[in-house]
């Protein structure tokens, strides 16, 4: 029978499968590239591969570390610790770091127009999880009180 | 310090232990505890109510203001 500790092991173990998939993207990056150019039509072959790499290496920094927090944020639901600080504080982190792969993708729109696409999307993600953030924010503020309530 | 609590100086009055007060009022001993540690946010009216029942007081007795 599904139920939500089995979610939360689904969503973790798709949380490390995506870690471990932005490692090894990371270190095929130059090889798929290569083989992305030699497949591409002949007009992408023009294009400069050197900024598309940069942007790509730059946006694994924030991937890994929004992933990092939301296991981190995965072990405390798994703890039945929800409504605390620390959860804020790792929707904060995740939120910023959509904001920081979306600056990167933006600056790779001169190169890649399709950048701007994925762009205005983690950026969409980003303002979403900001809101996640304030209404758990909000929320803990709510469960302090109501604990200290005697 | 804003609103303090003085049950201490209430129980003492009373003889009564923080457990026993705890068991009488109805809430735990670490509710107590920070009850009597001034680091609770809110006081419900029945606990309040509980509490001068027990210890035969006013609210006055155990609540008291203080300027910042």
């Amino acid at each position: 029978m599904w139920n939500s500790t089995k979610s939360l092991q689904l969503s973790s173990i798709c949380t490390k499968l995506l870690i471990a998939a932005v490692f090894v993207f990371a270190a095929f990056l130059p090889k798929m590239l290569n083989a992305y150019i030699a497949v591409s039509p002949a007009y992408s072959q023009l294009a400069q591969i050197t900024p598309l790499m940069v942007v790509l290496y730059l946006c694994c920094l924030p991937a890994l570390a929004a992933l990092f927090s939301l296991d981190r944020l995965l072990v405390n639901i798994k703890r039945e610790e929800v409504f605390v600080e620390r959860n804020v504080r790792y929707l904060r982190i995740i939120s910023w770091c959509c904001f920081a792969v979306a600056a990167f993708l933006a600056c790779a729109v001169y190169y890649y127009l399709i950048f701007l696409a994925v762009a205005i999307v983690a950026a969409f993600f980003g303002l979403i999880l900001r809101v996640v953030k304030n209404v758990i924010e909000e929320a803990v503020i709510i469960k302090t009180e109501n604990d200290f309530t005697i | 310090m804003g609103i303090v609590v003085n049950l201490d100086v209430m129980m003492a009055k009373r003889k009564i232990s923080a457990g026993d007060l705890a068991k009488a009022i109805g809430i735990t001993p670490a509710n107590l505890s920070i009850l009597k540690n001034n680091k609770a946010k809110a006081i419900r009216f029945s606990t309040l109510e509980e509490i001068c029942r027990v210890l035969d007081c006013q609210p006055g007795d155990i609540l008291e203001y203080e300027k910042e």
